[in-house]
């Protein structure tokens, strides 16, 4: 009877024993049902190319919190603190640092990894080229930042802290990048992105002129502390067969769904809050010369529209606010300054008198016709290359009215005939061709602010009266954790560079007095 | 494996040794009381162990058994009950009918007493090796809170609980300091041998880094009433034999069973009602108005008049003057009325209203020789403080057991529970927090009774026409509205049961084969109304999202015990077993922040294609386990235990892990009783030493893409997982060790139990930040280690103790840990745990650190004098850098106890003490910046910018005393991000609990109610806190995770007061 049981009681424990050694079983147990261990390259470009435009023309601290005021395109009428460069510090700027890399910079590593492998450069080339822009985001915007160690956590020799790599080492290596895309790019292949591509529908030839007007970009950024490298980069890309943008039908831009969703970012963030308005530095530019883009850019004030109590005797119909107010002196302008124009809403809340309401799908334009003619009219004027300077500039004015959908004709040829706008040559012509590129450059706040720091055009871009900064910043602070994570290579571009700070200036703007547009020390200080 | 198998049949072999066998029958029965007033004692275990025969007491106490005729001679009866003394007593048997009685006296902390220990074993406190802690029903229900856990608050030592204050939110519970860097560090709880799910949906301080509610955790479905005992078993040591989810300390709950009535059905009640309001309250200004730089008119609340768009209380001194307001007539035209500028004094107060809690629970027991059960019904009702808040929770038990034979028998529980909550409020800094308005954004002139016809419509005073009346639209709804026109619902149906099968192999010796599982689904809805400003496109008429969670986790166990007395010296307590556990969870969610039809929240309504999420997590362990205790000569007990586990999360072949307790206990009063005396009744020692082994998170060890369910135009989205999986994890370790003395003096008057302890996991499994350069934001990894060093001890007293006249009992509990980061992954001192949400606050496991760093920005200051920096500004400066200002660790904890009773009165009273730590307040912080707060009326005691305020200090470049005047808004503007100016002390002493009870009478009670005791009681909560925060509630949580320490417009904890009617059987 006894042993019986004792027999059952054994063979119980023996049950749970071969349970417990069947480990095949819990292997399958842990592969994950929700999501595979690989995904076809095209989903993950059109992936990376959202979240990238949502991060750099977004209500976030590399749009429209940061670089969009610090440039003084909008101002704060609410919040102004951020307008003081309160919110800007490495604490806030975190996430964006991160999660560039990890959003996009990473994703778009993945399709140039999975292209290369099956030598599709239809597919990798379009993902290199974005890898550049934003790269060079990043430098534009912290200076040394991870480059050539960068996006390989998961490499067979993993770099989990990867080092900082001096500017001038990325700038080289973003035109080794480029040229390489753009020559790959020409051989074509056998699979292009196609529709998973938002920019240009996987069209190879745009693409190509899109990778060489970057180049130009960047070629012309070395322009004060590198003049020879700019002009041969600069001449490169010209000549590679690829050619630049010729004409609007080239932007690269993307368009937005619309939906709900995927709404364009400053017209999801003006669904609800009603804290932004032109800023005056820009109206100052714009108002004076009745530039027909001003009603594009911003709306009649809301005084102008409907003139209640507390409004003024005669309200402008347009005008702009002062950057970095105190909060309660920026509110009480909110009613006289002119909110962003129509194209960036889609509710009837705060666009007074609005009828398309079409925001939510306008494009958000990350590189133009107008900029590659303010680039190659630059380098006219400069006589890098052979062209008619006076030509370029007023190509580039008309190519970003047409951008910008202004069609009135008349108008822009009386814009263009009046005596402050019609090209001037020499050094005053660059200065109007930094501040028409500056105009042009509306919404794209990180290129914006690159491109003044470059030329101080417009001089009037100052730190607003309750800045806790007299400077306007030159770049932003690393990232808290990649201080905390990373130290040792934080620290060491800090050493090189210079302190973690919004005065010290990254490697393309260390040279200013070689700028002939560079007012002197006043350029930028309140 | 094999060796393991070897092990396990020798040890039985041990156990099983065949046992003489005698000529002669004799019965041997008696009745078994309490010593004090003489109740008879059902349930109470009479046997003569060394010969494996034995009965349980009737519910009059009596028991009877036959003894086997081969038996004779000298033998030990001994009586064992929970909560009582164990009697033994030496009877001789002869044949002759032995009729024994025993009167138990009631073990506080005696060593006698039996308590429930591992597995739900039924130990000796003598012979246990660990440190534990067991409370009875009575103890623990002694006044009524919404989650079980909260009864226990002050209680038990080392055991530190915090109450979340939102009501039905989450309850953390850490037993001796934190163990995890990043993951779990809850208890596991067990409820009549099953693991349940203690989940926890909760919340966080700011929207962006959680979710805007707090769910609660799901331990709060067990119904207080049906628990008969509940356990702490405090480390690692005492749990060994649970696995890999022990490393935190077991709260093992027994419920209520029935019993051999002979038939007769025994009732019991218990119903409380309670009424709540809050235990602490911010104090508001009453001199000032909305708006800003003395400043308002009201034309749109959207800035279209003056400064009637700001939600702050910076504006004209409330001395009556004529404004135009939201409520003014013609307000939003041009044709507006000013009416007076008056203070609303209450207008906070009066949003919230009274709570009542009602609750009861029947329940119905008894049975016969061959099969007993019992089953309750209970329900709660909470009618919340905030406008329209319910919470609901229906519990239905049922348990019962079954003697087939006089070999087998087969037990079975069953819990079904139906939890629900209507219109929750959000947590933290969110729109769905009334009180982020109220505590902080607000006008202290607005005259909330106006607020309440929210149905008028935003058209009435200038507003958008699509929005509810209000008195601000730039920021905020109306708080009314949102408590109705957004409903929040969530609900879990969830069962609990387990199914066990008895065999009594030979005496003293059981199998059974026992599996449970816990069952729940959990499914919430959050609606949001038009224009909703927390979450939803104005574009649209609503927003909604949908969250279902399905949990079913598994447990089997086969056990095989034995339980004998090998010789006369030498006894043993042996048991092996096998468990196989799985755990399945599955959660889907649909969410879309715009809807056509306003009200109907259908996927079908949706305008805006709803994001849709799934995800299955499935785990399977399987283990064995034995452990092997002897008791020598009745004093000295060793007790070892091993078990093995196979895990499925970890890689194949690194997938298991083996860990090993030994403990033993020595009563040195029995060893040696020349010890014994005047003073010392009872000494016991003991000492333990443990490992856990725990396995890792579900599917980390392979690299994922993640898709997103909305489509980019028609396009599908991927993405790289940017947590890199780790395919060479291995287990993580935590070892104890303890070493404690009970002690026992003046004849029982006092006794003492106290341990020391030291542990520290190592090898954690964690997702540690990398450089987010290298393309991921973290990475799986074995790094890092915790350790704690404590000490807790439990004292009581009975100061008098007069069976008829005045009794009085104190207890004091202590406990002191101390915690520290020892290491983290190379290259990582700090991880996250937390955060504000505004840069200036985060919560850190920091190297070198207690867990838990409060680290923030402090003021700049002179480094000669130690005076603040000021700015040419006025205002003073911050530095550049984080520091840490503090740690939310305590310096200790504990609970003071009183017990008096005379005659039929009791009285009982608990404060519950937490000394030390820090905490971060933005109600703090933003309720000065708003101006709505009492303290913000510095500088402006005489107008709106008069006296003003000179900061003291230095000017940063003069170094000369500071001069500059700047108005209290400047200032209190000024301070936003200088978080060391609202890093708080932590600390409070509450009078938790407060019982007066009468109990009816036995005979009034038997012969009115038909109960066999009776009693009614008043009760009361959170009665008082002393704290040295101001405004707010130092007691918060918005979740069972380890982002603890950073209060955000958080609800103080209710007090209540209240009623308690208990019949029992």
């Amino acid at each position: 009877m006894r042993y019986r049981w004792l027999g059952l009681a054994g063979l119980g424990v023996a049950a749970f024993a071969w349970g417990a050694c069947n480990t095949d079983d819990l292997v399958r147990v842990n592969e994950d049902p929700n999501n595979p261990t690989t995904a076809p390259a095209p989903p993950v470009f059109t992936y990376a190319t959202r979240v990238s435009m949502q991060r750099w023309f977004g209500r976030n601290p590399m749009n429209m919190v940061g670089p969009v005021l610090t440039v003084q395109q909008l101002a704060e009428s609410q919040y102004p603190d951020e307008d003081q460069y309160l919110r800007l510090d490495g604490t806030v700027t975190d996430a964006s640092f991160i999660n560039a890399y990890t959003g996009e910079l990473k994703n778009f590593q993945a399709v140039v990894d999975a292209g290369k492998a099956t030598d599709e450069p239809l597919i990798w080339g379009p993902a290199q080229v974005m890898r550049s822009l934003l790269f060079a985001h990043m430098t534009d915007v912290w200076g040394d930042v991870p480059y050539s160690q960068a996006l390989q956590g998961d490499a067979a020799e993993a770099i989990i802290l990867p080092a900082y790599d001096p500017q001038e080492d990325i700038y080289a290596g973003l035109f080794n990048d480029l040229e390489e895309a753009a020559a790959a790019m020409a051989s074509g292949g056998t699979q292009d992105l196609g529709d998973a591509d938002p920019i240009y529908g996987g069209d190879g030839s745009k693409w190509r002129r899109f990778a060489n007007s970057l180049r130009a970009r960047y070629a012309m950024r070395l322009a004060n502390v590198d003049a020879p490298t700019a002009q041969a980069e600069l001449n490169a890309a010209i000549s590679d067969p690829g050619g630049l943008i010729e004409s609007n039908a080239d932007n690269a831009q993307i368009v937005w769904p619309g939906d709900g969703v995927y709404d364009n970012p400053w017209s999801a963030n003006n669904k609800s809050r009603d804290d932004h308005r032109l800023s005056k530095t820009l109206a100052d530019q714009m108002v004076p010369f009745n530039d027909p883009r001003l009603g594009v850019y911003a709306q009649p004030t809301q005084c102008f529209l409907n003139p209640v109590a507390g409004c003024p005797a005669n309200p402008p119909k347009y005008a702009g606010l002062v950057n970095g107010l105190e909060a309660n002196d920026a509110a009480t302008f909110a009613k006289v300054t002119s909110r962003p124009g129509e194209v960036f809403y889609s509710t009837p809340d705060f666009c007074v008198d609005c009828q398309s309401l079409n925001g939510a799908t306008f494009p958000n334009f990350i590189m133009t016709y107008a900029e590659v003619s303010f680039i190659l009219a630059e380098a006219a004027e400069r006589s890098w290359i052979t062209g008619d300077a006076a030509e370029l500039y007023e190509q580039g004015i008309r190519a970003s009215m047409e951008q910008w959908g202004v069609t009135d004709q008349a108008a822009i040829d009386a814009y263009l005939a009046r005596p402050e706008i019609a090209y001037q040559g020499g050094t005053p012509g660059l200065r109007q061709i930094a501040l028409q590129k500056w105009i042009a450059l509306y919404t794209d706040g990180v290129e914006g602010w690159s491109e003044w720091r470059r030329t101080c055009v417009p001089e009037t871009v100052k730190p607003g009266p309750a800045a806790i900064f007299n400077t306007v910043p030159r770049r932003y602070q690393y990232s808290v954790r990649e201080h905390s994570v990373n130290s040792a290579n934080v620290q060491a571009a800090i050493a090189r560079q210079g302190a973690d700070e919004f005065a010290t200036r990254v490697y393309w703007d260390t040279e200013p007095e070689a700028a002939p547009t560079w007012p002197g020390a006043s350029c930028g200080v309140r | 494996m094999r060796t393991f198998i070897k092990f396990v049949t020798a040890l039985l072999a041990v156990a099983i040794v065949p046992a003489a066998y005698a000529q002669q029958p004799t019965t041997v029965s008696g009745q078994v009381t309490a010593s004090v007033g003489g109740t008879p004692l059902a349930g109470a275990q009479v046997a003569i162990s060394t010969l494996r025969v034995g009965a349980m007491t009737d519910a009059e106490g009596r028991y009877s058994f036959t003894v086997p005729a081969s038996a004779t001679g000298e033998a030990t009866l001994t009586v064992r009950r929970l909560g009582y003394v164990s009697r033994s007593v030496q009877v001789a048997l002869t044949g002759a009918p032995i009729r024994q009685d025993f009167a138990l006296e009631v073990g506080a902390t005696a060593l006698a007493e039996v308590v429930v220990t591992a597995l739900g074993l039924e130990r000796e406190r003598s012979k246990l090796g660990t440190a534990q802690q067991q409370l009875t029903a009575g103890e623990v229900n002694d006044t009524r809170a919404q989650n079980l856990v909260q009864q226990i608050q002050g209680k038990v030592a080392g055991v530190q609980i915090t109450s979340p204050g939102t009501q039905g939110g989450s309850v953390n519970v850490i037993i001796r300091g934190q163990n995890s860097i990043t993951q779990n560090n809850q208890p596991l709880y067990i409820v009549d041998g099953v693991a349940v799910s203690n989940a926890n949906r909760g919340g966080a301080p700011f929207v962006g880094t959680g979710t805007t509610y707090d769910y609660g955790n799901a331990v709060s479905d067990i119904n207080p009433d049906d628990i008969e005992t509940l356990t702490v078993l405090k480390g690692p040591n005492a749990a060994a034999i649970y696995g890999s989810r022990a490393a935190n300390g077991v709260i093992l709950i027994t419920t209520r069973r029935g019993r051999n009535t002979d038939g007769r059905i025994r009732t019991e009640i218990n119903t409380n009602i309670t009424f709540e309001d809050f235990s602490v309250f911010p104090d508001f200004q009453d001199l000032y108005g909305q708006g800003s730089s003395g400043e308002f008119e009201w034309y749109d609340g959207n800035y279209g008049g003056i400064n009637d768009g700001t939600d702050e209380s910076w504006g004209p001194r409330l001395d009556g003057r004529p404004i135009c307001q939201f409520t003014s007539p013609g307000a939003g035209t041009d044709n507006c009325q000013p009416t007076p500028w008056v203070a609303h004094p209450d207008n906070v107060r009066d949003f919230f209203r009274t709570g009542v809690t009602a609750s009861t629970t029947v329940g119905v027991s008894g049975g016969g020789e061959r099969a007993y059960g019992r089953i309750s019904f209970g329900a709660d009702n909470v009618a919340g403080m905030f406008p329209n808040n319910l919470f609901q929770r229906r519990n239905v038990s049922l348990s019962g057991t079954f003697k087939a034979s006089e070999r087998m028998s087969v037990d079975g529980s069953f819990h079904y529970i139906r939890n629900s909550g209507r219109n929750r409020t959000g947590v933290g800094y969110s729109g769905r927090n009334p009180l982020q308005s109220m505590f902080n954004w607000f006008g202290r002139q607005v005259d909330i009774e106006a607020l309440r016809d929210y149905s008028r419509g935003g058209a009435t005073n200038g507003g958008p026409s699509n929005a509810e009346f209000n008195w601000n639209y730039s920021y905020h709804n109306n708080p009314f509205w949102q408590q109705e026109k957004n409903p929040q619902l969530d609900d879990r149906d969830r069962l609990i049961g387990s199914v066990a099968l008895n065999y009594r192999v030979l005496e003293g010796v059981h199998a059974q084969l026992r599996t449970g599982s816990d069952i729940y689904r959990f499914g919430v809805q959050q609606l949001y109304g038009e224009r909703s400003q927390s979450y939803g496109d104005w574009a649209y008429a609503g927003a909604f999202r949908f969250l279902n969670d399905y949990r079913n986790d598994n447990n089997t166990d086969l056990t095989l015990s034995a339980n004998r007395r090998l010789t006369d010296w030498l006894e043993t307590n042996v048991v092996a077993g096998g468990n196989l556990r799985r755990e399945y969870f599955n959660t889907n969610s649909q969410q879309t922040p715009g809807i056509v039809v306003p009200e109907v929240y259908n996927p079908s309504n949706a305008a805006i294609a709803p994001t849709v999420t799934q995800q299955v997590q499935r785990r399977h362990v399987q283990g064995v386990y034995g452990s092997a205790a002897f008791t020598i000569n009745g004093w000295w007990t060793i007790e070892g235990t091993a078990r093995n586990d196979w895990s499925s999360t970890l890689p194949a072949g690194e997938n298991s892990y083996f860990y090993p307790s030994v403990n033993t206990s020595v009563v040195l009063t029995d060893a040696f009783p020349n010890l014994q005396g005047g003073i010392l009744t009872s000494l016991k020692v003991r000492a333990a030493s443990a490992r856990v082994g725990s396995d890792a998170p579900v599917y980390s060890l392979a690299p994922v893409f993640l898709g997103e369910s909305n489509r980019f135009g028609t396009q599908p989205q991927y993405r790289l997982d940017p947590t890199l999986a780790n395919a060479e994890l291995k287990p993580e370790i935590t070892r104890s060790d303890e070493i404690g003395a009970e002690v026992t003096l003046l004849d029982n008057r006092v006794t003492l139990d106290a341990s020391v302890y030291k542990k520290s996991t190592r090898d954690q499994i964690f997702d540690v930040e990398i450089s987010g350069a290298s393309g991921f934001n973290r990475k799986w990894i074995n790094a890092g280690e915790i350790s704690n060093k404590g000490i807790e001890a439990l004292l009581s007293v009975n100061v008098f103790q007069n069976p008829t006249g005045f009794t009085w009992t104190t207890t004091f509990n202590f406990a002191k840990n101390r915690s520290k980061v020892v290491d983290l992954a190379p290259g990582v001192d700090a991880i996250l745990l937390g955060s504000g949400g505004f840069g200036d606050v985060r919560v850190e496991a920091r190297r070198g650190e207690p867990y838990g760093a409060i680290r923030g920005y402090k003021f700049r200051r002179d480094s000669a004098t130690g005076q603040l920096l000021i700015g040419n500004n006025g205002r003073p400066l911050r530095e550049a850098n984080l520091s840490t200002l503090g740690t939310v660790q305590p310096d200790w904890t504990g609970g003071w106890g009183n017990q008096f009773s005379f005659g039929n009165f009791s009285f009982n009273t608990l404060l519950d003490i937490k000394v030390g730590g820090k905490l971060y307040s933005v109600t703090q912080m933003f309720g000065e910046y708003a101006g709505v707060l009492e303290s913000s009326l510095r500088g402006r005691e005489e107008d709106w910018d008069s006296p003003g305020i000179v900061v003291p200090g230095l000017n940063v470049n003069t170094r000369q005393p500071n001069t500059v005047n700047i108005t209290a808004e400047r200032y209190f503007h000024g301070l936003f991000g200088f978080t060391e100016n609202y890093v708080y002390d932590a600390g409070y002493v509450k009078l938790r609990e407060l019982r007066l009870t009468y109990a009816l009478p036995g005979n009034w009670a038997n012969r009115i109610l038909g109960a066999r005791a009776a009693s009614i009681a008043f009760t009361g909560r959170n009665l008082v806190t002393w704290k040295d925060v101001p405004n707010i509630d130092p007691e918060f949580a918005y979740s069972s995770r380890n982002d603890q320490g950073i209060e955000v417009n958080m609800s103080p904890n209710p007090r209540s007061f209240g009623m308690n009617l208990r019949l029992v059987p």
